[in-house]
């Protein structure tokens, strides 16, 4: 079982050099804000914009299916009425009246006045002989036989003919009855008014802004929806088939797309059309302003808002890393105190004894002093010496000392690792001997020098061997090893314990702050992996562990060639 | 030169620090003590199976057999003689536990050697009482 101390995120050296982590942190904040805010405006929007694209699409095909449906039945109700006037006149008068140029005046009149589409009245005989005639045109004496609408009549009884140019050589439409009397047969025949059947059928599209007109069979138009057209014009639909009810189709027009809804009247002469644009573009997007508005205000506000989100947020993250990285400062620093403070008797050991030996030298000194006996100089040399060598043992000691205390800083130098292993170890040597604890080097011959802090270093050196020196309690062994490695560059440090080992819930947890596997009776802060993590993040190191109950446990250190600039 | 109520009394030095030794070895042999040195616990007890010592002076922190644990034996095989525990060490906690043990006195180095014999001399009157 192993675990990493893995760095917590962020976290700036100290000193102030992440400027540009900020940067591309800020510029990521930004970019995830945007596409969080953008993305869903712009999804919504595509997606409200097709809803909206459909539901307009069949309102408008609804809308116009009800209209033409509801139109055909206005159109079929005039022409059925304008023949019925027809057949009630031919019914009610006999040929002797109809025949009078005054009484069909009169009819006309009548029926002009009940806003009637008869233009003009005129009986015809069955040999085609125009007998009698009331309108505007000059029809009188005019032979009808030839013409389809009365061969219509002659075998139907009656005749709707299409819109056609006649004797009048203008468009117009007949409506033609049959009357039988006196063993003959007469024909009364009106002349409709074309501009109020088109008005009719137009006033249908005039809500929507659909064309609406009927064509005949030929696909010519019957009645006018615009003055783009005239009256049996082939209109551009082409012949339309046969059909029941209401068929709509959609089609292109001239780059745009179009309904045309398509109905037959009764008889299946006439077709009732109507077409319209399918509403697209601009026109769809302009259907709700307020939308449009949201949309817009949502886009320009979004970058802005993410920009200010996002420059907020850093604030906050910034100064809580100011704020971390003091509190490292002060917590690295009180835990090294706690590990001097907790070296400071063994170091008075290494001072003291020292000191023990020249007071004893100097009290001999003082005795041969005081006896007069200076028979034996070399003798008195000897112990000066010895005096001498103690006063440099201790100047080493607090040397040492002063150096590890230095205080916790970045200044990178020329370390080389194991003299600051074999350092380290001298500190608490008489402690590990004491304790009948072994001590056992284990250091490759080419381990190079390396750039790195040697206080720093040395106190994550510290922190292991004591640790280790605690799990062990009396007797045991630690394994110091230093290898060097090529790929990636560096060395490789070792700390390896008899220890009891660390339990597999406890190994994932040993680097968090606060945690500690030491028992309630040792001095303890629960800091020492943590920063021990800490600082190997400083120098560009790793810091994992190993271990396993019975077994004991390595902790392994690899540090660069070099630290990478943070 | 004598201590007074020191002659001819017989102490064993015990201390990993040679160089400790041989000064303070000539310093109480000037002063009529018959002085005995051991540099680690088993020498001791070594010296102490063959001859009988007034006192013993101990330094705690030894290799191998350390002084706490010689002090036990001592207490145990020569419960007669007393025992000054010495150290370098600055450690409240171990002068506690060698004084639990029986340790006469504990004294830290470096010790000025009137204050030493002036404890001996206490401790050898103590165990003769």
């Amino acid at each position: 079982m192993s675990a990493e101390g893995h760095p917590p995120p962020g976290g700036g050296s100290p000193g102030g050099a992440a400027v540009n982590p900020y940067r591309r942190l800020r510029s990521q904040m930004v970019q995830v804000l945007l596409a969080f805010g953008l993305l869903p405006l712009v999804a919504m929007g595509v997606a409200g914009f097709v809803a909206n694209r459909d539901g307009v699409e069949t309102r408008t095909r609804n809308v116009l299916e009800a209209m033409i449906k509801n139109r055909r039945v206005t159109v079929e109700f005039f022409l059925e009425e304008t023949m019925r006037q027809l057949a009630l006149i031919a019914t009610a008068l006999p040929v002797s009246e109809l025949g009078k140029a005054e009484v069909l005046a009169g009819l006309r009149d009548a029926a002009r006045r009940e806003h009637s589409a008869i233009v003009d009245l005129g009986l015809i005989a069955e040999d085609g002989r125009h007998l009698a005639y009331v309108g505007p045109y000059k029809l009188g004496g005019v032979n009808y036989s030839g013409e389809a609408w009365f061969q219509q009549v002659m075998l139907r009884g009656r005749s709707e003919s299409n819109v056609f140019l006649g004797f009048r050589r203008f468009p117009h439409m007949v409506m033609a009855v049959k009357k039988r009397e006196g063993g003959r047969d007469w024909i009364l025949r009106a002349t409709i008014d074309t501009d109020i059947l088109s008005a009719l059928v137009r006033e249908g599209g005039l809500e929507s802004g659909a064309d609406v007109f009927i064509l005949n069979r030929l696909g010519e138009y019957q009645t006018r929806y615009s003055d783009e057209h005239r009256l049996m014009e082939r209109a551009d639909l082409g012949p339309i088939p046969l059909h029941s009810g209401v068929r709509v189709l959609e089609q292109r027009r001239g780059g745009k797309n179009e309904f045309v809804a398509t109905a037959w009247l009764k008889g299946d002469a006439w077709v009732l059309v109507a077409r319209q644009e399918v509403p697209g573009g601009a026109m769809l997007l302009f259907a709700h302003p307020i939308v449009i508005v949201v949309f817009l205000l949502g886009l320009l506000s979004i970058p802005a808002l993410s920009v200010l989100i996002a420059r907020h947020r850093l604030r906050q993250i910034r100064s809580l890393e100011e704020e971390r990285g003091a509190l490292y400062e002060q917590v690295t620093q009180s835990q090294k105190m706690a590990a001097i403070g907790r070296l400071a008797a063994g170091v008075a050991h290494e001072i003291n004894n020292p000191l023990a030996v020249i007071l004893a030298q100097v009290g001999v000194l003082a005795d041969l002093i005081e006896d007069g006996d200076f028979s034996d100089p070399a003798a008195l040399k000897e112990r000066v010496k010895k005096i001498q060598a103690q006063v440099e043992r201790g100047r080493k000691v607090t040397h040492r000392l002063l150096g590890f205390s230095r205080r916790v800083g970045p200044e990178l130098e020329p370390v080389n690792v194991i003299a600051a292993l074999d350092e380290t170890v001298s500190f608490v040597e008489k402690e590990v001997e004491a304790q009948q604890i072994r001590v056992v080097r284990d250091y490759g011959d080419d381990v190079p020098i390396i750039r790195s802090s040697l206080s720093q270093m040395q106190q994550v050196f510290l922190n292991l061997i004591n640790n280790a020196v605690d799990a062990m309690g009396a007797g045991g062994k630690v394994r110091l090893s230093a290898r060097r490695t090529d790929n990636p560059a560096g060395v490789e440090v070792q700390i390896q314990d008899s220890g009891p080992g660390i339990a597999e819930k406890d190994l994932a947890r040993i680097f968090e702050p606060f945690f500690s596997t030491k028992s309630e009776g040792k001095p303890h802060s629960g800091l020492g992996l943590s920063i021990c993590q800490e600082i190997s993040r400083h120098l560009g190191a790793r810091i994992s562990v190993r271990s396993r109950l019975g077994e004991g446990t390595i902790f392994t250190l690899w540090f660069p060639l070099e630290p990478e600039p943070s | 030169m004598t201590s007074p109520g020191l002659s001819g009394l017989k102490l064993l030095i015990v201390d990993d620090e040679v160089e400790f030794l041989e000064p303070m070895s000539a310093r109480l042999t000037r002063r009529q003590i018959q002085c005995a040195t051991a540099e680690n616990g088993l020498q001791a007890l070594e010296r102490l199976a063959a001859q009988t010592f007034d006192c013993a002076v101990v330094d705690v922190k030894m290799p191998g057999m350390d002084g706490l644990d010689l002090l036990r034996r001592m207490r145990h095989d020569y419960p007669a003689t007393p025992v000054i525990l010495l150290t370098g060490h600055a450690s409240v906690e171990l002068g506690v536990q060698g004084i639990e043990l029986g340790a006469f006195e504990y004294l830290m180095k470096p010790v000025d050697l009137d204050e030493l014999l002036d404890t001996v001399r206490r401790a050898v009157k103590g165990s003769r009482v």
